[in-house]
């Protein structure tokens, strides 16, 4: 059946049943699969099983694809990462004969300086040895997590994996069973696939056990959580126990030429030969230590390849083919040739041999993948199979380290000279084992190196560098699965806002209206005649219980035991160092109780502080969040009071609801709860209302305001507004360590109180003098948008001694006012300085009605 | 991934459903010269240590668990 | 497969002492949130639940917050698949639960394959845009 073909660099290139990309590609002729990270040697097929990173590719412009374990399928766009101009000609292979006068760290010692010019530098090493461009146009697709619970994870679907998860299953355990592959699909034929071929059926027939191919096993975290990446999701196991059952790669032998095309490992090349079918080479010698290297001999002779020699232990002897010369207990010195394999010399029997051959397959011993297990702090994990392997150390020959990273063995010794002495600086300093194999194929010789040569008593000097996850290169799309946009809160008048066509943006975890479209337009309705601002988002708290008036005399510095029903009185929040972490409302009400309302953004904190310092104190107190509950409409201007008394019929006049308190009406029907408010300057009620009701409010109070002009109005029009009126948003005029005196809001501080939330530190406090402050100012010759100057710092002469935290053109005030800190010098605090090139004086604030009569009306 | 934490009301949960309330502390030094450093400086011990957890989304109560620093494990 | 329903059941809190509240906290729809707390969801008697209350905690509180409170319901066989998609909880077969889903405070009532899912208002739309963005191809 012809199959559709896969393109690779411009060539069709056919791809047969069951073809990874690396079998295809090889098939059609190609050697250089890829080229080395930093001196561009060539780099063809090796390991085939994904860890490597010889045979990486580009596939349909997603970078850093392991072409060996990724199946072909018609239509796939291949082609090389590295080279220029082109993989197969790299002129940047110049960078293998510089290679001796590039030592490790070459290209970060030679162009860090001078400066100016390392911004160059960087983009052309970044040039040269990256991995490819990233796909910036490749359409986002969606990742989803989700999470298991289980009562064991098994990581890891070979004979030692199925066997575990058939004991646990069989033992009533609930099992998740994951591996890299399609279980079996990277097993030649032979025993190990047979056995793994009778076990899957019984595994998947059982209910208990959920089996997930194709999906790799990040690393094991607290809990213990092992997450999984798979194709369109990420999921997050939370097992039990954990049995980790990931196998043994097959070792990387160390000697000179050991990076050369022509040279497999033997699993690599018996898949290629028996699996599918292709040939490594016309004449091959074969370096089989172990039985599975036996194993892959005979793979490859029955496949019908030419294997002309096999250095095999004596034990081994009898089971080498006729056709093969066994080369008894030989040593494998260096294999040659530029650009591949074309000789091997070979040690046997105390004679030196040159061998000609164009391809090398080594099975020389097995490195257990024992990384996750490596990762537990006393988390349950079992290691089952070649995974729980003892292995001798790895003999340290010649030649290439670090196959990811281009590390050599010699600058290994280059590094060592220059006084990096131990594992974990040698592995930082030459980036050997920061690879995408994550030291899978050569932590264990850099361990061995260093253990080698430092001083017997340096215990930690040669153990294997820490386990990190991944244990997998992950795409960070993975990662975010499931995490797309920052929690946004909204009011129950969101929809009306969208309507109306406000700008809407972030603040404080909301969603609210900046403006409407003309915010100088919403500014001056509010001083000459009425605005409505959506203030629901403000945190609203019931305090109720016996112990409610001590709850609230504990944790705000002012005087609470005076403020009789329906008064309300602005209070602080201190946290214990003395420092404004908040501020709001508290509203005293008939019973007892009280209503407290908050910044939008300190809400949470609110409530937590209030529950912390009930349970800290003992005091018996109900506490309710009311914030999602109560809409709240903030309506405000001089002509306030005509707005709705076309609405109710309650008192509301400055008799009956006098500055500052709260009283319950009824407004087009809906119950609120009106609390008189001064933030912005003038006559004002916040109307505080069901929820569910907001809309029919706001559409009330909008029809009934047409005859004076209302107009809604947005964060924008209130950033002037309140600045007009000197009051301080927290956490843009405030610092982390503001006291009340700093920010002028000493008068909301009883000291006189035996005690409050901070109030020990103040008392140490008020010791020192007062050296910073935050101050109303006034420029000059400011830019026409004065909001330019907020951030700028304060000058005096050439001393910085401030910044302004808040600027605006007041128009009402037809002058440019702001706040900012300012600290005092030795002559006391300054009172002209500079922002910039504006003059800025330091006034007392409120700039606009500092009596406060258009608020108290 | 996942400190599990065990709340008194609704039992092990994921630390991020947690606010996490820092050491616990004394919080009415009678004399502020020697009792305020206890308020304000942390003990910050290597070993076990008795820390306020606040169970933000679940039952919103305030509780105190020990956590051994080194190793993470709580109780 | 799963459906998704959106409703406004009403939702009474009552803020009472340990012992006032295991008067309530048999109720139908009651819900135990803490020692001192409990949320009833559906139909009920404020009046009479705050007598009920009263007799052992006098500064007892009982309001109808029914505004607060916003249920996304998920019910079908893909129910709980939906779920372990916005949250590491494990659910009861039957009963409340309260924790994080969809990183944001949840109470749960659980019966069998429907999941009543109450969200506060401020975050009725997060949960349902959560809902649909990630479990996509198991709603009806």
């Amino acid at each position: 059946m012809t199959r559709e073909p896969l393109w690779f660099e411009g060539r069709e290139v056919p791809v047969l049943e069951g073809d990874t990309v690396a079998s295809a590609l090889f098939r059609a002729g190609v050697r250089t699969f890829s080229r080395s990270l930093k001196t561009h040697r060539r780099r063809g097929l090796y390991c085939g099983t994904g860890e490597c990173p010889n045979c990486t590719v580009t596939v349909d412009g997603v970078p850093g694809v392991r072409s060996c374990v990724t199946p072909a399928t018609g239509g796939m766009r291949v082609r090389r990462d590295r080279g220029w101009p082109s993989a197969e000609h790299d002129l940047l292979h110049a960078a293998d004969f510089l290679h001796p006068l590039m030592p490790v760290g070459f290209l970060t010692k030679t162009f860090i300086r001078p400066r100016f010019a390392w911004p160059v530098a960087e983009r052309m090493i970044r040039r040269t040895t990256g991995s490819g461009p990233l796909p910036v146009d490749a359409p986002i697709t969606r990742t989803v997590s989700r999470h298991v619970r289980c009562d064991a994870v098994v990581v890891g679907a070979g004979t030692a994996g199925l066997s575990a998860t058939l004991e646990a299953a069989t033992g009533g355990e609930r099992v998740t069973l994951c591996d890299l592959f399609p279980i079996g699909s990277r097993v030649p034929p032979g025993p190990t696939l047979d056995a793994i071929l009778e076990l899957e059926p019984i595994a998947r027939a059982n209910p208990n056990i959920e089996i997930l191919e194709d999906h790799a096993a990040l690393g094991l975290f607290e809990g213990p959580t092992v997450p999984l990446a798979g194709p369109a999701e990420l999921v997050e196991v939370h097992p039990q126990h954990v049995v980790v059952a990931t196998g043994a790669t097959e070792l990387h032998p160390l000697f000179p030429g050991n990076d050369l095309p022509g040279v497999w490992l033997g699993r690599a090349a018996s898949a290629m030969a028996a699996l599918h079918g292709v040939p490594v080479g016309r004449r091959v010698v074969v370096v089989a230590s172990t039985v599975e290297g036996m194993e892959h001999l005979h793979a490859l002779v029955a496949a019908g390849t030419s294997v002309i020699a096999a250095i095999v232990p004596a034990a081994f002897v009898d089971e080498v083919p006729r056709q093969t010369e066994a080369i008894v207990d030989g040593e494998l010195i260096e294999a040659h040739g530029r650009g591949r394999v074309r000789s091997v010399l070979v040690r046997e029997g105390g004679e030196r041999r040159r061998i000609a051959c164009d391809t090398l397959v080594l099975s020389m011993g097995l490195a257990p993948r024992d990384e996750l297990a490596r990762m537990a702090v006393g988390e349950p994990v079992d290691v089952v199979g070649d995974a729980a392997l003892e292995v001798d150390e790895p003999r340290l020959g010649g030649g290439y380290l670090c196959l990811c990273e281009d590390v050599a063995v010699h600058d290994l010794e280059q590094a060592w000279a220059e006084g990096f002495r131990s594992v974990e600086i040698l592995k930082r300093y030459t980036t050997a084992a920061m690879g995408p194999c994550r030291g899978a194929m050569c932590a264990r010789a850099l361990a061995c190196f260093a253990r080698d040569r430092a001083d017997v008593a340096d215990v930690r000097a040669g153990v294997r560098t820490t386990s990190r996850p991944p244990v997998r290169p992950v795409a960070l799309e993975t990662l975010a699965a499931s995490v797309h946009e920052v929690i946004e809160k909204r009011t129950g008048l969101h929809d009306v806002h969208v309507a109306a066509g406000a700008t809407l943006e972030w603040s404080g975890g909301w969603k609210r209206p900046l403006t409407y479209g003309d915010q100088r337009e919403e500014y001056l309705a509010v001083r000459e005649r009425v605005g409505l601002m959506d203030v629901g988002t403000l945190g609203r708290f019931l305090i109720a219980g016996r112990d409610a008036m001590r709850l609230a005399d504990a944790v705000f510095p002012g005087r609470i035991d005076d403020l009789a029903p329906s008064r309300s009185r602005y209070v602080l929040a201190l946290d214990e160092a003395g420092y404004v972490a908040d501020d709001g409302l508290l509203c005293a009400l008939d019973d007892g109780s009280y209503l407290l309302t908050s910044t939008s953004g300190g809400a949470e904190r609110m409530e937590a502080r209030l529950r912390e310092w009930a349970d800290r104190l003992d005091l018996h107190v109900h506490l309710l969040d009311r914030t999602s509950e109560l809409g709240a409409i903030l309506v405000a201007g001089p002509r306030v009071r005509d707005l709705l008394h076309g609405l109710t019929d309650e008192p509301i006049e400055p008799a009956t609801l006098s500055y500052p308190g709260h009283r319950e009406i009824v407004v087009a029907g809906i119950p609120c709860r009106a609390i008189r408010n001064g933030f912005v300057g003038e006559l004002a009620f916040e109307l505080h209302h069901p929820r569910s009701r907001g809309p029919e409010l706001w559409g009330a109070l909008l029809r009934a305001g047409e005859a004076f002009q209302v107009s809604a109005f947005g964060l924008d029009a209130l950033e002037v507004l309140r600045l007009e009126k000197g009051h301080v948003y927290l956490g843009q005029d405030t610092l982390p360590d503001d006291t009340p005196d700093k920010l002028g809001l000493g008068w909301a501080v009883e000291m006189t109180k035996p005690w409050f939330v901070g109030k020990p530190s103040l008392e140490r406090l008020a010791r020192l003098p007062r050296t910073r402050r935050l101050a109303g100012l006034e420029f000059d010759h400011a830019p026409a948008d004065a909001a330019e100057l907020r951030g700028v710092p304060l000058t005096v002469g050439d001393s910085i001694v401030g910044r302004v935290t808040s600027s605006a053109s007041s128009p009402v005030l037809d002058r440019a006012i702001g706040l900012g800190w300012i600290r005092s010098g030795d002559e006391g605090f300054p009172t002209e300085l500079r922002a910039g090139s504006t003059v800025g004086r330091v006034v007392p604030t409120p700039f606009y009605d500092p009596e406060g009569a258009r608020v108290r009306g | 991934m996942t400190l599990q934490v065990p709340c008194p009301n609704c039992g092990s949960r994921p630390h991020s459903e947690f606010t996490f309330g820092g050491e616990e502390r004394p919080h009415v030094p009678r004399d502020t010269d020697t009792g305020l450093p206890r308020v304000l400086v942390p003990e910050n011990a290597e070993g076990p240590q008795r820390e306020r957890w606040f169970h933000a989304f679940g039952c919103r109560t305030w509780f105190t668990v020990t956590r051994d620093t080194r190793t993470n494990r709580i109780g | 497969m799963a459906e998704l329903r959106t409703s406004s059941p009403p939702v009474t809190s009552v803020l009472a002492s340990t012992d006032a509240c295991e008067r309530v906290a048999g109720l139908p729809g009651a819900c135990r949130i803490g020692p001192t707390e409990v949320a009833i969801v559906g139909d009920v008697s404020t009046a009479a639940v705050l007598q009920a209350v009263r007799r052992l905690d006098p500064d007892a509180v009982v309001l109808d917050v029914s505004d607060g409170w916003v249920a996304h319901t998920l019910e079908g066989s893909g129910a709980r698949e939906a779920l372990s998609r916005m949250t590491e909880l494990e659910l009861p077969v039957s009963g409340f639960v309260q924790g994080e889903v969809a990183r944001i405070g949840v109470r749960m009532l659980v019966d069998g394959d429907r999941i009543d899912l109450l969200a506060p208002s401020m975050h009725a739309d997060h949960l349902r845009d959560r809902i649909r963005a990630d479990c996509a191809e198991l709603l009806r």
